[in-house]
């Protein structure tokens, strides 16, 4: 079925997978677990600023309160770092009938967003949007309406990385960047 | 790449071969970013539309497999050492019917496989291609293993790939047949139009000199970056 021209000698088919097993492991260790995952074992990712592409790096979040956020009630302040042409999302677990007030803003960019709900423990792909608009802050609160992960999914649709300062204060547990 | 080379010569057939190759790594390369997973864009779509959609499922199945830098890899492994039009269409078939019978039931019956496990098996099956090119198994078990059902087993695999991808998104029970045949439509759409680059670029190549020497190194490349796929998703698993 095949045409190989010749069988390669061993010698030289063990040369092959051998480079071939370290250039791919070179590139993996040096290039993509830091720029991917934010793992730099040899420090390589560091000096060429790679690891600076990782979504932990982008995105850092800062706890202001972390006292009161661990007893389910708190205040959280947090950064969060979308770069052009991409999406994060920012979410919380909340109970049903718990309240959060929050408040946030970009530097001046408009943003799309869409503030929503996804119940504790559902597979169907169900949601339910509070807000879907474009700003460039927001200030309100909203009462869960079921249990589950309440919270924003920002879309940068500009050119330009958007930095948000995004204040969230209330009943909630688990806050996360997804 | 090896690709490079031929813009280099001077017969215009090559040439034009050349500059579309060098289109169809722009594009694979450049967008690195939205490669592979669905970008956003196509997210917010498949969270908010309901019903049948029937060509934006299309284009995103042809986008899909046009980006998917893990399912190119193999298929130019795959057609690497084929020259006969007929080979290449049972190969592709054969690939064609393993990926389709994997996505189309993994979606409908909900089998859930672990993503970057499955994306690791894609690697590996980068890899396995590109140390069958070099007659590797021959050496190592003394005999070749039928490639054509290699090829189906390793079609499989890249079907399961392809739903996880849909089944990130929890797309709509409404519609969700019509929607999956359109999404698997534009996947084979997106493979033939990355396989047309790829064929012609190879059968330019393979009249060279240069396809003798660099053939080997080219699958070593190839073996390179099933490693990296590999390492990639593995490394995904075990830290998420």
């Amino acid at each position: 079925m095949t045409t190989q021209p010749e069988i390669m000698p061993a010698k030289t088919l063990w040369q092959a997978t051998g480079a071939a097993v370290i250039i791919g492991l070179l590139v993996l260790v040096t290039a993509i677990l830091p720029a991917q995952y934010n793992i730099d074992p040899t420090g390589i990712g560091d000096v060429l600023g790679l690891t600076a592409l990782s979504p932990e790096q982008l995105s850092k979040a800062k706890i202001a309160d972390k006292s009161e956020a661990d007893a389910g009630v708190g205040e959280q302040t947090v950064e969060l770092v979308i770069p052009s042409q991409s999406g994060l999302e920012y979410k919380m677990d909340m109970a049903a009938g718990n309240s959060l007030d929050y408040q946030w803003q970009t530097d001046g960019e408009r943003i799309y967003f869409d503030l929503h709900g996804e119940p504790a423990g559902d597979t169907t792909g169900y949601f339910k949007s509070y807000t879907i608009a474009k700003a460039a802050k927001m200030e309100g609160s909203f009462i869960a309406p079921f249990a589950g992960s309440h919270g924003w999914y920002f879309k940068n649709e500009g050119w330009d990385t958007i930095t948000i300062k995004l204040t969230i204060n209330g009943d909630f547990d688990h806050s996360r960047i997804l | 790449m090896f690709f490079v080379c031929l813009s280099l010569r001077k017969e215009p057939m090559v040439k034009i071969v050349g500059f579309v190759s060098a289109v169809l790594l722009a594009l694979l390369v450049s967008p690195l970013a939205l490669a592979h997973g669905v970008d956003d864009n196509t997210r917010a779509f498949l969270q908010n539309n309901t019903g049948v959609q029937f060509a934006p499922f299309l284009y995103i199945g042809a986008k899909h497999m046009i980006t998917g830098y893990d399912h190119i890899l193999f298929l130019i492994g795959v057609v690497f050492f084929l020259y006969r039009g007929k080979d290449i269409l049972l190969y592709v078939s054969l690939f064609t019917l393993g990926h389709s019978v994997t996505l189309l039931t993994g979606v409908l019956a909900n089998i859930h496989i672990n993503a970057y496990l499955i994306d690791a098996i894609i690697g590996l099956s980068v890899f396995y291609k590109g140390f069958d090119n070099l007659g590797g198994f021959k050496r190592l078990l003394g005999f070749q293993p039928d490639t054509r059902i290699m090829v189906l087993l390793f079609g499989l695999c890249h079907g399961f790939g392809l739903a996880t991808k849909l089944q990130e998104f929890a797309i709509p029970k409404e519609g969700l047949l019509a929607n999956l045949i359109a999404f698997n439509i534009g996947v084979e759409i997106g493979q033939f139009l990355a396989l047309a680059v790829v064929v012609l670029a190879l059968s330019a190549w393979r009249h060279l000199p240069s396809f003798h020497r660099f053939s080997t190194l080219t699958n070593t490349g190839i073996m390179a970056c099933g490693i990296m796929l590999m390492g990639w998703q593995l490394t995904g698993y075990f830290i998420n």
